[in-house]
């Protein structure tokens, strides 16, 4: 049995980081990208922005957007056609974009001389042939992560479709219909299953389960449907603080913690449970168990 | 036309009482009610552990019972108890101490409200411990409060300040020990657990 390592983390995703570079005039979607390196693609959007410092649709627009200003310096192309090789419909499209990366009109950048590329964290940046290297961020290396092996689990849930940051209506449903009919009792776990990333997917198709743990009598009806969480092993870490904090965290746990870690993630999406009441606890004090499946270790080639 | 409202009753947050700082203070607390189980023994034991397991599960099917039939929604508060025989100095041995586990509950729960919690509950299986809580009101009054921030088993030293800031004042302790638990003991490490302790004082 071998087990991962960083560097192997760090090849598969240059593999990805390439694979972009040559394919800048495709569509890229995520499973493709996921699937070039064999990154599971329920967690791939995390591990990327965590290794790379961007989230991935940034990444590629910003590809897009540095190889147009090469072209502007070194192609005699118009500017309307490039913006077009670039994905953008318009020329004023292109032209906000390409103000907001570089401070100035295309037109202007054409003259302009000694021009840089903005910083960022990966240090990569267009150029033929594609860079070889970037650089990784390491901070949630030293996160606080155990372990734990999980029984299955059995849940009421009521889903969600729509911004992340409104999911509590969803709780408040859930918890008062599942409560006046005594499931609050014997401390049952709430966990809340974001099946898309807020960062990826636009907020209006956002899928997030609010979920209850039940036993085996309960029945669903309703808008209340039931659900199984697999058993198994799970990395586990928690954040303390406000809930919309969770996304940055989710990116140091999966994309510099889990690279260092010789683990990999299964194919299942990662879950959070709530351990503090936001209706008595201030914001800075919540407490949010966040949960990554992981791959058997037998099953790591 | 008026339109009613519909607010989130809040006794926890924002409410003075539980505005404590490590440096002991007087406050004035009013009558309250609260749902209780009474036990004795260890707070590491499986009664007190029962108890407080049987205490949330009410609060919160009461809660929800009510939210459910448009009685209004408050939010459920922290955990408290009182240590009657524990004036400063445990004197007894954990596995004797008496104690009274509570959550502070609006005025309007009723005890028709507690009885088909319980039952409902009990219907669902998890039932253990709930016909052991009742409705309880405390009127404590005058009292001396600090946050205690550590273990609690080093609740002495803030005890001690309690009583020399009570003296400086006239007062002296004259209730049971109550203490408001901010922390979750399983969660947080020992020397963070926030708590707050309040002794009722009386004159003289």
């Amino acid at each position: 049995m071998k087990t991962v390592t960083l560097g192997d983390y760090k090849r598969r995703m240059l593999q990805v980081l390439v694979h972009i570079q040559q394919h800048l005039d495709e569509p890229l979607p995520l499973e493709e990208l996921a699937g070039v390196a064999c990154f599971s693609p329920y967690h791939f959007h995390r591990v990327f922005k965590g290794m790379v410092g961007e989230p991935v649709k940034e990444y590629v627009r910003r590809l897009r957007l540095e190889r147009a200003a090469q072209r502007l310096k070194l192609s005699p192309a118009s500017v309307i056609d490039i913006a077009l090789d670039a994905g953008y419909e318009s020329h004023e499209a292109f032209t906000r974009s390409f103000k907001s990366a570089f401070g100035m009109a295309p037109s202007q950048f054409r003259m302009a001389r000694g021009v840089r590329f903005a910083r960022v964290p990966s240090g990569v940046h267009y150029c033929e042939p594609p860079s070889k290297r970037f650089r990784t961020l390491s901070r949630g290396g030293r996160m606080r992560v155990e372990i734990k092996t999980l029984k299955r689990m059995r849940v009421a849930f009521m889903r969600h479709t729509g911004p992340y940051d409104e999911v509590g209506k969803v709780w408040d449903l859930l918890l008062t219909v599942m409560g006046k009919e005594g499931y609050l009792g014997g401390n049952p776990m709430m966990l809340g299953i974001c099946h898309d990333d807020p960062e990826v997917t636009p907020p209006a198709m956002i899928r997030y389960d609010a979920c209850l743990t039940v036993d085996d009598g309960f029945v669903p009806s309703g808008e209340i449907g039931v659900q199984t969480v697999a058993g198994g092993e799970y990395a586990v870490t928690t954040h303390t603080g406000p809930y919309n904090q969770l996304g940055k965290i989710y990116a140091e746990f999966l994309g510099q913690w889990l690279p260092r870690s010789g683990r990999e993630l299964g194919n299942s999406p990662c879950f959070e449970v709530y351990v503090t009441d936001p209706g008595s606890t201030p914001a800075e004090e919540l407490m949010t168990d966040i949960y990554a499946p992981l791959k058997e270790e037998e099953a790591v080639r | 036309m008026t339109t009613a409202v519909e607010e989130k009753l809040e006794l926890f947050k924002g409410n003075p009482e539980y505005a404590a700082k490590p440096k002991p203070a007087l406050v004035k607390t009013g009558p309250a009610a609260y749902l209780a189980v009474d036990g004795v023994g260890s707070p590491d034991g499986a009664a007190f552990g029962e108890a407080i397991g049987a205490l949330y599960g009410t609060a919160f099917t009461i809660k929800m019972t009510r939210k459910f039939a448009g009685l209004g929604d408050y939010a459920v508060s922290r955990l408290e108890a009182l240590w009657p025989d524990m004036n400063g100095e445990p004197g007894a041995h954990k596995t004797q101490w008496k104690w009274t586990v509570m959550i502070r509950t609006p005025e309007f729960v009723t005890p028709a409200d507690l009885t088909r919690a319980a039952d409902v509950l009990t219907k669902r299986g998890k039932g253990d411990g709930v016909s052991k809580v009742r409705l309880m009101r405390l009127n404590e009054g005058l009292c001396v409060q600090a946050l205690h921030v550590g273990p609690y088993d080093q609740e002495c030293k803030t005890i001690a300040a309690m009583k020399d800031f009570a003296g400086q004042h006239g007062l002296h302790f004259a209730g049971a020990h109550h203490e408001i638990y901010l922390s979750d003991p399983r969660r947080v490490e020992p020397a963070k657990l926030k708590t707050i302790l309040r002794e009722p004082v009386r004159k003289g």
